[in-house]
């Protein structure tokens, strides 16, 4: 047996070694030769609670996308690579670095926060441009921001200042009561419609927190239903959103008063439509919003099963298209070139109405929609849930640039 | 014990083998992978050494990993600490959790040890949602800048990999020398027979508290070095998935022999991170269940073990039927 | 605070805990039976919403039908992971069968996320038990009065069964000293398997009751299943009494925790968990130490 002192010895001694081979190796070449392909990263939850409203449904839009633009781009064909993040941000970082490393040179989608921030965090080290379309924290384009990374689809502020002004500016929509989980989501949701419905002469005449997974909102609602406001806040997210529509039903608290979900999807309201019937919502693009929303609504149809596309993976679509345009117009992948190009462009397509890459914090700007969720004997065809009740212009809808929190260091 | 001492010779070249591989890893995966499989070999083998050695099976030790990420992190993130003292400070973090755990937890066995070890775990994963000021709950603390330590700029993935395998082998190290000391021989007496050893004067408790502790340190550091190659915190270091990976590594590996875990963590780790790349990509929970559960089933004494176990000399006595079982103070059920 | 916030408040406590005693009562007879700790536990609870969920869509099956179908389904499914699976390890240090069972979870997760997704599937309340019934103080919703008042009667049966009938006797006889049992005729084979049985359906059983109630979806187990440990742990292992009290006990304080100090809900139980482990080691209502 050898003596552990003895293996010690020899343990540091060829760890020693190995470190200065280790100092003296060269990085691995990069595996993105010229010549060969490019590639889009598509970051998203393939199979758990988002893969819904992004997962298998955006990378089928991004390779749409790309199809459409002719599968080239600069001479190079275009790939795309799906990259399931598993809703676990460490992961979402790490395989977003891998994905860079291994040539990508855009990194999309992004569906929940903590994914985005830690996707926006490897773009700014790499210097390798990232398109947040699913995650909704507006710290992307705030305390986050940077330079390589754009937040194109809707944000918490913009939820918040759509949802909440369009129903506050209504006399019957001043006293609300808010029901928000007590973490990092919820406070950041709570704050932003404050904000919002204060601006329109609203106030909460109270906000009960409660931590995620609660399976019972029961207190909550029967607290809401003595308080008698106006309108019920629901501004949570996931199975907690589901848990509160459910028992919101079960005490008919929606009888009572109008009630609005914070963050909601197409996909959430297919899964459970009887849950989420009467709410009011905001999106940034519903499939049967005008023709050309329809049109390509039709061709994604096809493409999965009958399925209609979320907001999300329409943005998805237009974004890798903005993209590739972009890429061909500058003669060039180099993010730098890129975002030089896009800073401050306006743009036009089937997503986004009244388009704007915004240089001074990456915002996208485009319409917002207040849509209203009809009832299963309401709707005229499959799928088409939502009854838009107002659009709301980009100038109003996102954070305005004088109120910027970014600070901008490039 | 001497099945023991002659799983320990063939652990060893177990363990040089694996340290070889380990030299040239990042050469042919890509570093953070190997980061990853590093520092989840670690981990593993410090489980082991508590699981292995006494007996205890803690379903809650992502505790000590993750706790110690934290504290690491929040060092580097909030207070520019440079990396040295980042690991220090998750190392006295995870010690001090691992002492005040151990003296609540210590005194049960079996599956109590587990659910307790697991309950308390979960109240610091929901300190860590629910005090997102200073953790980022759901977002995750993210670490601008590995900085550098040693006179090396630990930002190349490369370097970083090689401190962090130069850190990994020094606490396997000590883990095969604790086993191999005279406290290793009072553990393992106690594992044969625990009255006995209480017989004979030895303070039971104490040993187990000791062994805990080392353990959890050994996690902390694994899961700071975990941290900062991956430059991020979140939740799923603190989660419960996390302790029932090192569980799931460490059987897979080989329950008692060191070098076992450390491979049972790569080859878990590898899997997990192949898996995820293929169609069946969104399935890799029911790929590794799988594989666990046959490992539960039928080949209990994990990778090294049974290889240990088929090429051992056959004068050796040894229980054939059983494999090598953790410390049990319950009684044995109806058959 | 006023009362009848106070008093919904408690009832909500109440709906909790009712939630918990049936699950801890299942991990409970298992464990006084087979020495397990069953890690699959909320798995089948899980599994017991998704007949329903299943057996709504697909052959318009009632509620108070799956409450039964759901338990017998769920039931037989344990049963057979009993004789293939858990039985081989008996002979092992329980551990074994702990890590059998956690290798269930994830297994049966990932195959209901193929079969059903992961973001829910909804399941309405039967509409004779919808809308909100007057209990003096205020109005509660009367589905959540009717799942406390049955969860009690379910647990007062199974203590029933256990404590006073003569199979009850066979169970704690073969609970307590196995070779005696056997040794005077009867088939502690099939016990255990009975009893694993029973005690997974008490776990389908509350997954059913909960439909109607929260988000049927894979992962639905995995937070209810933690804190029914720390239940059992506080109830002491093995105690149908105690399993009893202590769910219910802890939803109503968890209820109350949370109104006083919402931050608090989530590791109430576990801080009561530690206290109760400093103050008696072997639970409440533990009678013989689980370890020496």
């Amino acid at each position: 047996m050898i003596r552990p002192s003895r293996l010690v010895r020899t343990i540091a001694m060829l760890t020693a070694t190995a470190g200065i081979a280790a100092s003296t190796v060269a990085p691995l070449p990069s595996a993105a030769a010229d010549g060969g392909p490019i590639k889009i990263a598509v970051i998203t939850d393939m199979s758990g609670v988002y893969a819904g409203l992004a997962g298998p449904g955006a990378i089928a839009a991004t390779k749409m996308a790309v199809a459409d633009f002719g599968g080239k781009v600069l001479g190079r064909t275009v790939e795309v690579d799906a990259i399931d993040h598993r809703n676990n941000a460490t992961e979402a970082g790490t395989k977003a670095r891998e994905a860079y490393d291994g040539g990508a040179e855009l990194a999309l989608d992004m569906t929940n926060s903590g994914t985005a921030l830690a996707v926006a965090a490897v773009a700014k080290e790499k210097h390798k441009l990232a398109i947040v379309t699913g995650g909704g924290t507006s710290a992307v384009t705030g305390a986050n921001c940077n330079k390589y990374t754009y937040h194109y689809a809707y944000d918490t502020y913009a939820l918040a200042f759509s949802t909440g002004a369009s129903i506050a500016n209504s006399p019957t929509g001043k006293k609300w009561y808010g029901i928000a989980p007590s973490y990092a989501f919820g406070d950041q949701m709570l704050a932003d419609f404050t904000a919002a419905i204060k601006y329109r002469g609203g106030e909460f005449v109270k906000a009960d927190r409660m931590p995620l997974g609660t399976a019972d909102f029961s207190t909550y609602l029967l607290s809401a239903k003595n308080a008698k406001p106006d309108v019920l806040g629901v501004l949570n997210a996931g199975a907690d959103t589901v848990n509160t529509m459910k028992q919101v039903k079960q005490f008919g608290v929606d009888k009572q008063m109008k009630v609005a979900v914070g963050l909601l999807f197409l996909s959430d309201v297919d899964a459970q439509p009887e849950v989420f019937a009467g709410s009011r919502i905001t999106t940034s693009w519903y499939w049967n919003e005008d023709k050309p929303a329809r049109a390509w609504a039709d061709r994604y149809a096809k493409a999965m099963n009958g399925l209609r596309p979320t907001d999300i993976q329409a943005a998805d679509y237009s974004a890798a298209m903005q993209w590739l345009q972009a890429v061909k117009a500058v003669g060039s992948t180099d993010a730098d070139k890129v975002v030089a190009y896009l800073d401050g462009r306006q743009f036009n397509d089937f997503y986004a109405h009244g388009g704007e890459w915004r240089a001074r914090d990456h915002r996208v700007l485009h319409d917002m929609y207040v849509v209203d969720v009809l009832d299963k004997s309401a709707i005229k065809e499959p799928h088409a849930w939502f009854k838009i009740v107002q659009t709301i212009p980009p100038g109003r809808a996102f954070r305005p640039e004088s109120q910027s929190v970014c600070k901008k260091d490039w | 014990m001497r099945a023991l001492v002659a799983a320990g010779n063939r652990g060893l070249l177990v363990g040089f083998a694996l340290l070889a591989v380990a030299l040239v890893l990042p050469h042919f995966v890509y570093p953070v992978l190997a980061i990853n499989l590093v520092c989840f070999a670690l981990f593993a083998v410090a489980f082991d050494l508590l699981l292995g050695f006494t007996g205890l099976l803690s379903f809650g030790q992502a505790m000590f990993w993750g706790g110690s990420a934290y504290a690491g992190t929040l060092l580097i993130a909030k207070f520019g600490a440079p990396f040295p003292v980042a690991l220090l400070g998750g190392i006295v973090y995870s010690a001090a959790l691992a002492f005040v755990v151990g003296l609540l937890a210590i005194k049960r066995t079996g599956i109590y040890f587990a659910m307790i070890t697991l309950a308390i775990a979960q109240v610091q994963y929901f300190f860590a949602l629910q005090f997102n000021e200073i953790t980022g709950g759901e977002n995750g603390l993210p670490i601008p800048s590995r900085g550098g330590a040693f006179g090396l700029s630990l930002e190349n993935d490369l370097v970083y990999y090689y401190v962090a395998l130069a850190i990994v082998v020094l606490g396997v190290a000590f883990v095969v020398r604790v086993v191999g000391s005279p406290f290793g021989s009072v553990l393992a007496a106690m594992r044969e027979n625990e009255n006995r050893a209480i017989g004979l004067g030895y303070r039971v408790e104490r040993y187990k508290l000791a062994t805990f502790v080392m353990s959890g340190t050994l996690s902390g550091l694994a899961g700071v070095l975990y941290a900062v190659g991956n430059r991020l915190t979140g939740l799923d270091a603190v989660d419960w998935h996390t302790s029932g990976k090192v569980v799931m590594m460490t059987i897979l590996g080989g329950i008692g022999t060191i070098f076992g875990p450390a491979l049972g963590a790569s080859i878990f780790e590898s899997l997990e991170y192949f898996v995820s790349k293929t169609p069946i990509g969104d399935k890799t929970n029911l790929v590794l269940g799988s594989i666990f559960l046959v490992i539960v089933l039928v080949a209990r004494r994990g990778i090294v073990g049974e290889i240990v176990h088929a090429l051992r000399p056959k004068l050796v006595d040894e229980d054939d039927t059983a494999p090598r079982k953790p410390n049990v103070a319950e009684h044995v059920p109806a058959p | 605070m006023t009362v009848s916030y106070l008093v919904t408040q408690i009832f909500n406590g109440l709906v909790a805990g009712g939630f918990y005693a049936i699950l801890a009562l299942g991990l409970s007879v298992i464990f006084g039976m087979l020495r397990v700790v069953n890690f699959a536990h909320g798995v089948m609870y899980m599994l017991g919403a998704f007949v329903a969920y299943y057996g709504a869509q697909l052959f318009h099956l009632p509620f108070f039908a799956a409450l039964i179908v759901g338990p017998v389904i769920v039931g037989l499914f344990g049963l057979l992971l009993e004789v293939t699976l858990l039985r081989r390890l008996y002979k092992l240090d329980p551990i074994y069968n702990l890590l059998l069972t956690f290798a269930l979870v994830l297994i049966i997760e990932d195959v209901m996320r193929v079969f059903a997704g992961a973001l829910g599937s909804p399941y309405a309340t039967p509409e004779i038990l919808a809308g909100v019934t007057n209990i003096g103080v205020t109005e509660y919703p009367t589905y959540r009065l009717f799942a406390i008042v049955l969860a009690a009667v379910v647990c007062g049966v199974v203590w029933y069964v256990v404590e006073r009938t003569p199979i009850g006797a066979r169970i704690r006889a073969a609970t307590e000293n196995p070779t005696l049992t056997r040794a005077f005729g009867i088939n502690t084979s099939r016990l255990i398997s009975a009893v694993f049985a029973i005690g997974v359906a008490l776990a389908a059983f509350a997954g059913v009751l909960s439909a109607p109630n929260t988000n049927v979806q894979p992962s639905m187990g995995d937070t209810i299943i933690i804190n029914t440990f720390a239940i059992v742990v506080i109830g002491g292992l093995g105690s149908i009494k105690g399993s009893i009290i202590t769910g219910f006990g802890l939803g109503v304080i968890a209820a109350i925790g949370a109104v006083l100090y919402p931050p608090i809900a989530n590791t109430l139980v576990f801080i009561v968990m530690v206290i109760v482990l400093i103050v008696r080691p072997a639970g409440l209502f533990g009678i013989r130490e689980g370890a020496r």
